[in-house]
């Protein structure tokens, strides 16, 4: 064999790799829908569903993101630019943020990581604590911020699939 | 009669070396860029110098499982030590198959390709990791082709690096002072 025809080969390979990978992740996709329209709850392809007091307001989805500002610091512990858009930002796509109390209690949760962490409304409005959503490297979002339980890579809650709002 | 060991103590410690600078350079070197796999930069170059410089197949794999068992014991990675283990070491076992298949690591395109073989490996347990995990479905797919893209475009880079610095290292005679060593 060539060393042409070898090297055509790894590219077949790199492609047939990645074409893999992602036709995997649509068929996966496509399969979660389905488990979530038989619980009744109809959420677009590739959302992540918004509670307000327990009741399903909205999916947040990737395409929402297009809307917002995209922001960023350093965090402390790793020195890495943490990059993403605020979840305060987030939340007003789909909710009326104004109405919300500053003791309002927002849950951003993880069921993969079994992570969870519940600010105030006032923690996450204040542009100082940098309370964010950080895409991971293999595309999911992570909580992120400089607040002292939220600040170091243990705290950060990975793989974020569920937000809560707790308004009363 | 003396029984003729695979590795030689000096190509082991060279080996136990590269492995080293592999987490050393993962700790160390930072690139302000926000795009994933950009380590690959680093590392798959490394891991193509350390390949070369002990032409034999399962030096990338001795590579990649050291520094594998260094960075987990190290704690790094955000996914769980058996994560970081299985990351660093597909990297050294997907570059002995591209080895097997492609060979000559004095063509830069050669290089470019190990590289990206090598480095997706990485994507590929961070993918598995994900899906088997149950990780969210939905935005990954907003990162997962920028993120193929990115270990794609850094493993070649790296792998490029790597070949590069095999030519310098030709050029400096190194590989003569290894052939006299022998």
């Amino acid at each position: 064999m060539t060393q042409k025809s070898r090297i055509l080969i790894a590219v077949g390979l790199i492609v047939l790799i990645v074409s893999l990978v992602l036709g995997l992740e649509v068929l996966r996709r496509q399969r979660s829908v389905l488990t979530r329209a038989g619980d009744e709850v109809v959420l677009q392809p590739g959302s992540i569903p918004i509670y307000v007091d327990g009741s399903l307001a909205a999916g947040f989805t990737p395409e929402g993101l297009g809307e917002l500002e995209t922001v960023s610091f350093v965090d402390d512990e790793d020195g890495k630019t943490q990059e993403g858009w605020m979840l305060r930002d987030v939340l007003g796509l789909y909710l009326n943020t104004a109405a919300l109390d500053s003791d309002a209690s927002i849950m951003v949760s993880s069921s993969s990581r079994e992570k969870s962490v519940t600010l105030t409304w006032a923690e996450v409005d204040d542009p100082v604590n940098w309370v964010m959503f950080d895409v991971s490297g293999r595309g999911t979002l992570k909580l992120v911020s400089v607040l002292e339980r939220l600040d170091v890579r243990d705290e950060w809650v990975q793989d974020v699939d569920k937000i809560g709002v707790v308004t009363r | 009669m003396k029984e003729e060991r695979y590795f030689s103590t000096f190509q082991l410690i060279l080996l136990a070396l590269f492995a080293a600078l592999v987490v050393v350079a993962k700790i160390a070197l930072r690139l302000p860029l926000q795009m994933p796999g950009h380590s690959g930069i680093f590392w798959m170059a490394i891991i193509v110098v350390a390949a070369g410089v002990v032409p034999k197949t399962g030096a990338a794999t001795l590579v990649g499982l050291t520094s594998g068992l260094i960075a987990a014991f190290l704690g790094m990675g955000d996914l769980g030590a058996l994560n970081t283990f299985l990351s660093y070491t597909i990297v050294g076992v997907g570059t002995d198959l591209a080895l097997l298949l492609l060979r000559d690591l004095d063509n830069l395109v050669v290089d470019a390709l190990v590289g990206i073989l090598g480095h997706i490996g990485k994507f590929l347990v961070k993918w598995a990791f994900g899906a088997m995990t149950g990780a969210p479905v939905g935005f990954i797919a907003l990162g997962l082709l920028r993120a193929a893209v990115g270990y794609v475009v850094f493993g070649a880079l790296g792998g490029l690096l790597g070949g590069l610095t095999l030519q310098a290292l030709r050029k400096a005679g190194f590989f003569a002072y290894l052939e006299e060593k022998r």
